[in-house]
């Protein structure tokens, strides 16, 4: 921990003005070396953070790849039941794959290493891609997942990728915290303010909610508002912190409106242009 | 006999090139493995390969500098393609402005590699 140090001449009226400002000059300095220190030591943390994650991904290769070829009969055919094993190692596999880019994009954003590669594209299909990407989760769980976006929208200018990004961890969260027979969707349009026109995307859901005072909460890393140990929605912590780290990068804005009890309405909006 | 197609993998992992090598050989390919830029050069310039899988970070160094040492020495393979966990955009330009014929973000579904693989080597006979 640092700590400023005390002047070892108390600060009085009667000491001169110009050795009082020598002093707080002197504190200043110490201070900025300080802050200094930190950030560097922070970084150091996300660069490490970004190394580690990266080279988890090694070895999780090549298990899922012996797992694939196993699967795809290149050593033999299996059983109904071995591939089932199989199936369960690829599965759990790629899922841990998800978490660790979770955690290396994290750690990318925290070490100020993520840029945006802007393109135009049609953000249904971008919606389209992540719906159809979480259906069988939501079928699963007996969740309706809706989404409702003209296919006459404007085209937005933003980086692809981290759009879909940023819908597919909002996806995953709703469909996770709606309990069966519940609604999630997905709508988008433009909207226009006194500065700019935006589009402004929703995902919303008929969910658990979330207190008024845990709206700024779950936007911080690692926070689940309930961390019992007993929760039953797992995951990195992560994805709400991403989330807004790759809208602002856009120059864009997230919230939420929810209630406990009441589901949940996590905005996001995507200025008209950003590049 | 038509001679089986040379696939060098390029690779610091053994996990992860063991893994490739059993992908490859089972389905009717001869397989190298080198973990360093020094040894994937020396393979590739002593029997010419015609799939080579490079990793971008071999132990010796930045796995692109093999495309270019090959290229010097006029032994290139038919077909390179970047196997790498890194999808930046700089990095994917700069394979491709390296000769790469394509970039995969690992890990490639082992049953996507080997269609790509054989339609990329059929391509090229």
């Amino acid at each position: 921990m640092h700590r400023l140090d005390a002047p070892s001449t108390p600060l009085t009226q009667s000491t001169a003005p110009d050795v009082r400002v020598a002093m707080l000059e002197a504190q200043l300095r110490q201070a900025h070396e300080h802050i200094a220190e930190l950030e560097a030591s922070d970084g150091v943390k996300a660069q490490f953070l970004a190394n580690i994650s990266h080279d988890l991904r090694t070895p999780l290769t090549a298990v899922i790849t012996h797992a694939e070829i196993l699967r795809d009969g290149i050593l033999g055919t299996l059983s109904p039941r071995q591939l089932e094993s199989i199936n369960g190692i690829i599965n759990g596999g790629r899922q841990l794959l998800g978490q660790v880019g979770e955690i290396l994009t994290y750690a990318r954003g925290a070490a100020d290493q993520l840029t945006v590669v802007p393109s135009q594209f049609d953000l249904s299909d971008v919606v389209a891609q992540i719906c159809a990407l979480n259906e069988s989760l939501a079928s699963r769980k007996g969740v309706t997942l809706v989404s409702d976006v003209p296919a006459d929208l404007e085209r937005v200018t933003a980086d692809r990728q981290k759009i879909a990004h940023i819908l597919g961890n909002l996806l995953g969260n709703a469909i996770d915290f709606t309990p069966a027979g519940g609604r999630v969707w997905v709508t988008a349009r433009f909207v226009a303010t006194d500065v700019e026109r935006q589009c402004l995307v929703e995902v919303g859901d008929t969910g658990i909610g979330i207190d008024a005072e845990h709206h700024e909460l779950v936007f911080r890393e690692f926070a689940q508002v309930d961390s019992s140990a007993s929760r039953p929605h797992h995951g990195t912590g992560l994805g709400l912190t991403i989330a807004r780290r790759l809208v602002e990068l856009h120059g864009g804005r997230i919230w939420l409106e929810s209630g406990l009890g009441e589901g949940s309405r996590f905005f996001f909006t995507i200025p008209y242009v950003t590049f | 006999m038509t001679a089986l197609p040379h696939v060098l993998v390029a690779e610091d992992n053994e996990l992860v090139s063991g893994a490739m090598r059993v992908l490859f050989e089972e389905t009717g390919h001869r397989v190298s493995t080198a973990p360093s830029i020094e040894e994937t050069v020396r393979v590739a310039s002593s029997d010419a390969v015609d799939l080579l899988l490079l990793d971008l970070g071999l132990v010796d160094g930045d796995g692109l500098e093999v495309l270019s040492r090959l290229r010097a020495l006029d032994a290139l393979p038919r077909i390179a393609v970047a196997l790498t966990g890194r999808d930046e955009p700089e990095v994917v330009a700069r394979c491709r402005a390296m000769g790469c014929h394509a970039v995969l973000l690992k890990p490639v579904p082992a049953r996507e590699l080997l269609r790509m693989a054989r339609e990329w080597l059929a391509a090229r006979d």
